[in-house]
């Protein structure tokens, strides 16, 4: 056993963590864990199938029976698998004969029914632990996890009965109606054809779930060992010790600690506490202290609550409304011409209620989306467009009546920059009232000339460029524009924004 | 290696893990929902009884409501976990450990009719057992994971013990198992921790009559005792 090649990190986990982990081992290690299933049940259950041809459900309630022994193998797999050895098919075989020898009395009679079958067949099969030393044990182990344990098993019969019913209905699925093989009497009446059906769908399903269940039991044992005798410590303790050895190698050289693990599952009977030795005297001392500790000998007082005819007591006590409720559904249960009955006006209340919520549901609907259905409506409103754009405020309103005189007028009172800003919003603010071009706050001047371009008409575009231009060179470039262009720009301005939309 | 494990890398190059949980508390967190809704559909159909079939109607809807959006609610609503998740310490997040949204969440049990088929839940069970993230159709379709969120139980407090510095410098992995040593000497037997601690005596310097109780202290040093 060597726990450095432990194919998991070796850690404490919750119990249901530990089954989650089983499960990925049955999944990584399917194949081999399945053949090793299923092949031996499959051996067995041919010829009995031949000998209960007649009843095949007894051949299946045989090898059911014989389940603890189909599991024996896989979990024989597993604990070398999970130290990274890979037994060939030979070692198997060999290993076969001893794997299934052992307990077969009590595994086959009392423990067949256990509830912790999974969880408690390894101490059998790996540590070949029998009558008492194994009872001891199982003490041991069972200090935790066997309300998992419980659970583990519950699921995975649930999932065998739901796996077998899954096969039959997919099964019936797949049988087209016209053929007319009676197989729902078959089933029903249990016919031969129907319990031959019954037995293959159900030993598919043991053996398909039998690997998954093996090994969730299997992953709580070592959990369960890892926690008791500290797995993940001694790994990170021997990792340490050579870390430590290997940069101090000049001191220590030569030194070796004489550490000698005799854990290994199937061959050592004693698996836990191994490597220190005690004489019978010193260990009949310990544990006689142990026993008389704290964790042993300790009384505890349980309350609990107990069921005292409850409703004996209580029968006079059930309260007075309760008894007309139920009076008054039994007179109106009565009633039978529907149309004199309160149900029909409760009805009736209960549908104005169902539309009264619709129609409400449905103007919040209409509020709720109402931009998305304006814009739906009208293809570009007005008002959704920006009213400032780089910092120009576009509102018709702040647009004197007169822009070109206007513009002129600041230009010779020596504020070009004012003349010009005036020039420019002046024009989107038209452009976007009567043409509706779609401006928005996220443009820039040079976008927006683009769009007017795509607007499609060739002389306003060529004139807003020009605009565009000039703006641009005097607001961020300080460049006065000459006289004569912003005249033009002046006289043409009426003229072009007057231009009708397309 | 063998992991349950589930890593994400978020942004800044944080490391986040998560537990992915297999069939069997799944299961058995369905069973609790399933008598849960059983229950609710119980009373209402008694009490609907009197309705006649203006009750069984409105019975019908309430069961709809139930079917589609019982685990819906509960998920989006109750930070990933319906009643029966809540029990077993379950919760369903999206494959990058955020919250489901009502999107993901619909998507998943929405899906639950394929899962669902051809008996019970098959399918579900079988893609559950055939990806290594426990993950069910819907899951795979919406991209969610369930995960556990159980707190780990809390270890008793160290005060009998004088610390001892340590005699060299350690791993975060090693003082941490150093750590768990102490914590978990009332579990382990005496002949183990002789066992255990004798493989660091070279580390430690110490001999056979104290080594066990030298780890301990240098174990509380890590606690903070001084």
């Amino acid at each position: 056993m060597d726990l450095d090649k432990l194919q998991f990190k070796a850690s404490v986990r919750s119990g249901w963590q530990a089954i989650d982990l089983g499960f990925l081992m049955a999944r990584d290690w399917w194949r081999p864990l399945f053949t090793m299933t299923a092949l031996p049940a499959t051996l067995l259950l041919l010829p009995l199938l031949l000998i209960f041809w007649e009843n095949p459900l007894w051949a299946a309630a045989i090898v059911w029976w014989l389940k603890p022994f189909w599991e024996r193998l896989p979990l024989y797999f597993a604990s070398r698998r999970v130290f990274a050895e890979e037994p060939s098919e030979w070692d198997i075989l060999r290993q076969a004969r001893s794997v299934f020898r052992g307990d077969w009395l009590p595994w086959l009679l009392w423990r067949r029914l256990s509830f912790n079958r999974a969880f408690d067949s390894p101490v059998t099969v790996l540590e070949a632990l029998k009558s008492k030393a194994r009872s001891q044990r199982l003490k041991v182990l069972h200090g935790k996890h066997t309300d998992i344990a419980l659970a583990n098993q519950l699921v995975c019969f649930c999932c065998e009965v739901i796996l077998a019913l899954g096969l039959l209905t997919g099964l019936l699925f797949f049988i087209p109606d016209s053929l007319d093989l009676e197989i729902y009497d078959s089933l029903e009446k249990l016919t031969l054809a129907g319990a031959w059906i019954i037995t293959l769908c159900y030993f598919f399903a043991m053996i398909l779930i039998m690997p998954f269940h093996c090994m969730a039991g299997f992953a709580l044992y070592l959990n369960r060992r890892i926690e008791l005798e500290a797995w993940d410590i001694e790994i990170t303790f021997r990792n340490l010790s050579q870390r430590k050895k290997q940069s101090g190698s000049s001191l220590v050289a030569g030194i070796l600690i004489p550490v000698v693990m005799a854990l290994a599952f199937v061959a050592q009977p004693s698996p836990a506490l191994a490597a220190t030795s005690h004489n019978n005297e010193s260990a009949k001392q310990l544990i006689a202290e142990v026993l008389g500790g704290e964790d042993f000998g300790r009384e505890e007082i349980v309350e609990k609550w107990r069921f005292i005819n409850w409703v004996e007591q209580n029968q006079d006590k059930i309260p007075e409304w309760f008894i007309d409720l139920i009076e008054w559904w039994e007179n109106n249960l009565e009633l039978d011409d529907p149309a004199e009955s309160t149900l029909t006006t409760t009805a009736f209340w209960l549908k104005v209620l169902l539309v009264g919520i619709f129609i409400c549901l449905l103007a919040y609907l209409f509020y709720r989306f109402r931009a998305p259905l304006k814009k739906f409506s009208t293809s570009q409103s007005p008002k959704t467009a920006p009213e400032i754009l780089f910092g120009l405020d576009l509102r018709p309103e702040s647009l004197p009546e007169d822009v070109p005189n206007q513009v002129m007028k600041l230009w010779q009172a020596n504020q070009p920059r004012e003349a010009l800003g005036l020039l420019y919003r002046a024009s989107l603010s038209r452009l976007i009232q009567q043409h509706s071009l779609a401006f928005k706050a996220s443009h820039t001047e040079a976008e927006c000339a683009a769009l007017v371009q795509s607007y499609g008409i060739q002389s306003l575009s060529y004139y807003f460029s020009q605009l565009t231009q000039v703006w641009r060179r005097l607001a961020y470039g300080h460049e006065l524009p000459e006289l004569g262009a912003l005249q033009n720009l002046c006289d043409n301005w009426t003229e072009e924004m007057a231009h009708d939309p397309l | 290696m063998l992991d349950t494990s589930y890593r994400v890398e978020i942004p800044g190059g944080i490391e986040l893990e998560a537990q992915v949980v297999g069939p069997v508390p799944r299961f058995l967190a369905f069973s609790i929902d399933f008598m849960i809704r059983s229950v609710m559909l119980l009373v209402v159909g008694i009490a609907s009884i009197p309705f006649g079939e203006l009750g069984a109607g409105f019975w019908f809807i309430f069961w709809f409501f139930i079917e589609w959006f019982y685990p819906v609610i509960f998920e989006v609503f109750w930070r990933g976990q319906t009643p029966g998740k809540k029990t077993l310490g379950l919760s369903v997040v999206q494959d990058d450990l955020t919250p489901v949204t009502f999107g993901t969440s619909l998507v998943r049990n929405l899906l639950r009719t394929a899962d669902f088929l051809p008996f019970f839940y098959l399918f579900g069970l079988i893609t559950m057992v055939s990806n290594a993230r426990f993950q069910r159709l819907g899951d795979l379709a919406a991209g969610t994971l369930v995960i556990s969120i159980r707190e780990t139980a809390k270890p008793a407090e160290v005060t009998e013990v004088s610390a001892l510095a340590p005699p060299t410098s350690l791993l975060r992995t090693e003082q941490t198992a150093l750590v768990d040593f102490l914590h978990r000497s009332q579990h382990l037997s005496k002949p183990r921790q002789e066992e255990l601690a004798s493989i660091l005596d070279e580390v430690t310097h110490s001999a056979s009559d104290n080594r066990v109780e030298k780890l301990h202290r240098i174990g509380a040093w890590f606690l903070g005792v001084r």
